[in-house]
């Protein structure tokens, strides 16, 4: 405790590090930018209430994004938003494996051809933004913010095993709607082998 | 390479892009992948891909205004207790 005044001049700095792997993930689960704000405020005035909880050299960034994503998800308890069918079984790989069945010369193509010069511009994002919740948020922590599987976990209080399950599903639901996006026919028959 | 092999490379496609993978499981991955065209295709493609979506997502920096407030936040919040 001798070197408390240190250790705050330090949570300055560190703390605001990450404001913006903060708004833009806010942004993701609440798709307002009023929202977005309005939840990175709250985050750090509970960041800074409880910063004698938080032990310096300890993951900050990882303690941000727990306190963010229990804010949101008291928020959502109390007003629930709609979910969609995108969850559907199948491998990692969707849009891949679409190309293939249409025959197309795949190690031509880069994903980014596919998906994004085609004159949208925000379509991952909105991709991002429409999956389920629980997926959302492990997509968002692991391959946005590039957290690893048991970080995610801690953050969101689960098993590694659920955000293993979750990232699947999420990716899968995150391709099959680029595919959608990327102005090709919805596929007519399962692909991935399960029927 | 027999077709176990491949199997078994594909089921760790997501545990190698996320480096989840130990040491040497990463260079027994990338042993099957040097020998492989097919499987590395596969994980070109996918590692490809989540590059693109965490570019793409990157994009938006908190607001000027959003940034000021957490700044004064800070600054109140860490001056000394009297």
């Amino acid at each position: 405790m001798i070197l408390l005044g240190i250790a705050m001049d330090g949570d300055f700095s560190l703390f605001e590090r990450h404001i913006d792997a903060l708004y833009r993930s806010a942004l993701r689960l609440t798709r307002k930018p009023e929202d977005a704000e309005d939840l990175v405020q709250e985050t750090y005035l509970r960041a800074y209430r409880y910063r004698s909880k938080f032990q310096p050299g300890t993951n900050e960034k990882a303690w941000l994004f727990t306190i963010m994503t229990n804010l949101f998800r008291n928020r959502l308890r109390q007003r629930p938003a709609p979910e969609d069918p995108l969850d559907e079984p199948g491998t990692d790989f969707f849009i891949y494996d679409q190309l293939r069945r249409d025959g197309m010369p795949v190690h031509l193509m880069s994903p980014e051809e596919i998906v994004v010069d085609r004159g949208f511009g925000d379509e991952v994002k909105r991709a991002l933004e429409e999956l389920p919740m629980a997926m959302r948020m492990v997509v968002m922590l692991v391959d946005v913010e590039d957290f690893s599987y048991k970080e995610a976990a801690a953050i969101l209080g689960v098993k590694i095993g659920t955000v293993m399950s979750r990232l699947h599903r999420g990716r899968r639901a995150l391709q099959k709607r680029l595919w959608e996006y990327s102005g090709r026919p919805r596929p007519s028959v399962a692909v991935g082998g399960q029927a | 390479m027999g077709h176990s092999d491949c199997d078994e490379t594909m089921g760790r496609l997501s545990l190698y892009l996320d480096r989840e993978l130990s040491e040497e499981e990463v260079g027994e991955v990338m042993i099957h992948l040097h020998s492989c065209p097919p499987c590395e295709q596969v994980f070109d493609f996918q590692a490809e891909l989540k590059r693109l979506v965490r570019k793409e997502c990157c994009t938006d920096d908190a607001p000027a205004r959003l940034r000021a407030w957490v700044r004064k936040l800070a600054v109140e919040k860490t001056e000394p207790a009297r």
